[in-house]
């Protein structure tokens, strides 16, 4: 299958670069004006220079990634061409995939070792969106994430544009500067309420809103939560870190990995300290997502449904 | 040539968001105002924490809450405009240090999180709690 004239080198990200840093500075503007937001000087730099990083680390691997893929291709099930609709149908099925790679992400600890970097800031503005990881391609979920869909027949080109529009989209979410969106957009869309709920770590909000670009993965999948007007989210990491240092923020987790499983009593636990959710630990010292969640709900029991909205009547109401 | 432009444009539009994020003044220092609001963060962040004794240091920047059942200290120190929280347990503490002022500097096992001092009161205090902390130098294991 021969790639279009019109995309070959195309790089949708590139052209996206001027409409990231306007937004930063319109961002920062209106928090100067005291309206939303919030920033901090140092972490805007971290989260910047990891976005750098970023950058650099795909310019090392891209070369590596594209070989695998094509590799992939050339064993696909059936040829998919360039066509309207097939465009169409990849942006939404990487969006599914995407869902589902980015649940793993944050319920098995090898995944979450990457991408707890994105999560690692106590603040959430635009800055934070571009805190990416450095050491994606070690957890080596490129080798099902995008090659599912390629071994489908879509062509790998195709499947990098549709995900750096995926990448372009998640951008703009990342703000306390936009409250909420026309109902439709938010029944449908990511938006930046839903992705509030996602960064934040409050019980309630912990490992929900997975989605990238459609927030109906959520609701059928059953990871959805509101935004509740009185509960603020609280932004960051379980254990947050006490440092603005980037080295330490793109490999913290993978030396608690090394640490721990260098202590685990049997490889049970070495495994489990690896594949099970972040939080887990052999004799229960920790607490996972689901662990906190449940912790909380007991005690709020009484104000509290399964879903977290207040019961009728309660002392909140 | 190409990479080596871009990444120098890069550079050039991270310094210049961030010049602009440092002379907008957008960054406000964080302190913790007093013990019950430190006691709050601590419920909050770890949900149902019994908070026993405890002490906020004098620049409001760093407070020590142990646990009622004594088997943990909270540790909160202000970063940036937030607030950083640590349980420090035995083994977690990796040296003390008595400072002048009844200043106490605390280092952990914990390389995402870099030293902290607090200002005491007096030194009866700050001694009192450099015991406590350093208990949690040993690990149990």
């Amino acid at each position: 299958m021969n790639v279009p004239e019109f995309i070959q080198g195309f790089d949708p990200i590139v052209w996206a670069i001027p409409y990231f840093t306007i937004s930063v500075f319109m961002e920062m503007w209106i928090t100067k004006r005291g309206q939303r937001g919030r920033f901090e000087t140092r972490d805007s730099f971290a989260s910047l220079a990891m976005g750098v990083g970023n950058n650099v680390s795909s310019l090392v691997f891209t070369g590596i990634l594209m070989v695998w893929y094509f590799f992939v291709y050339e064993h696909r099930l059936v040829t998919l061409d360039f066509s309207w609709w097939v465009w169409v149908l990849a942006f939404i099925l990487y969006d599914f995939m995407y869902y589902w790679s980015h649940r793993l992400a944050h319920t098995v600890r090898w995944f979450w070792a990457d991408h707890v970097v994105h999560h690692s800031s106590q603040h959430y503005n635009l800055t934070t969106a571009l805190r990416q990881p450095w050491l994606s391609p070690f957890t080596l979920k490129f080798m099902w994430l995008g090659s599912i869909l390629i071994i489908t027949g879509f062509h790998p080109v195709m499947l990098a544009i549709v995900g750096s529009f995926n990448l372009i989209y998640q951008f703009w979410i990342h703000t306390e500067t936009i409250d909420k969106c026309p109902a439709w957009f938010e029944k449908l869309m990511n938006t930046p309420s839903h992705h509030r709920v996602h960064h934040g770590t409050n019980p309630l909000y912990l490992d929900r809103n997975y989605a990238g670009v459609f927030i109906v993965w959520d609701k059928m999948f059953g990871t959805f939560q509101l935004e509740r007007d009185d509960e603020k989210p609280r932004y960051g990491i379980i254990k947050n870190l006490g440092t603005h240092n980037p080295l330490v923020i793109a490999t913290h987790e993978w030396f608690a990995i090394i640490d721990d499983i260098r202590k685990a009593k049997t490889l049970r636990d070495a495994a489990m300290y690896l594949l099970a959710p972040p939080g887990w630990s052999p004799d229960g010292t920790r607490m996972t997502s689901k662990q906190i969640l449940s912790r909380w709900r007991e005690r709020n029991k009484s104000t509290i449904n399964e879903e977290g909205a207040e019961l009728p009547g309660s002392p909140a109401e | 040539m190409e990479i080596a432009i871009k990444l120098l444009i890069s550079i050039f539009g991270v310094s210049a968001m961030v010049l602009t994020c440092h002379f907008f003044k957008l960054s406000r220092p964080s302190s913790i105002s007093d013990l019950d609001e430190a006691k709050r963060l601590l419920d909050q962040d770890s949900v149902g924490f019994q908070s026993g004794a405890s002490v906020l240091s004098r620049d409001r920047a760093v407070a020590l809450i142990e646990q009622v059942s004594g088997d943990s200290i909270g540790l909160l120190a202000a970063m940036g405009d937030g607030v950083v929280i640590r349980y420090l347990t035995p083994g977690s503490v990796k040296a003390t240090r008595m400072g002048e002022n009844s200043d106490l500097t605390i280092q952990l096992r914990d390389f995402t999180f870099r030293p902290v001092s607090i200002k005491f009161d007096d030194n009866s205090a700050a001694r009192t709690w450099a015991d406590k902390l350093n208990r949690m130098q040993e690990s149990q294991a």
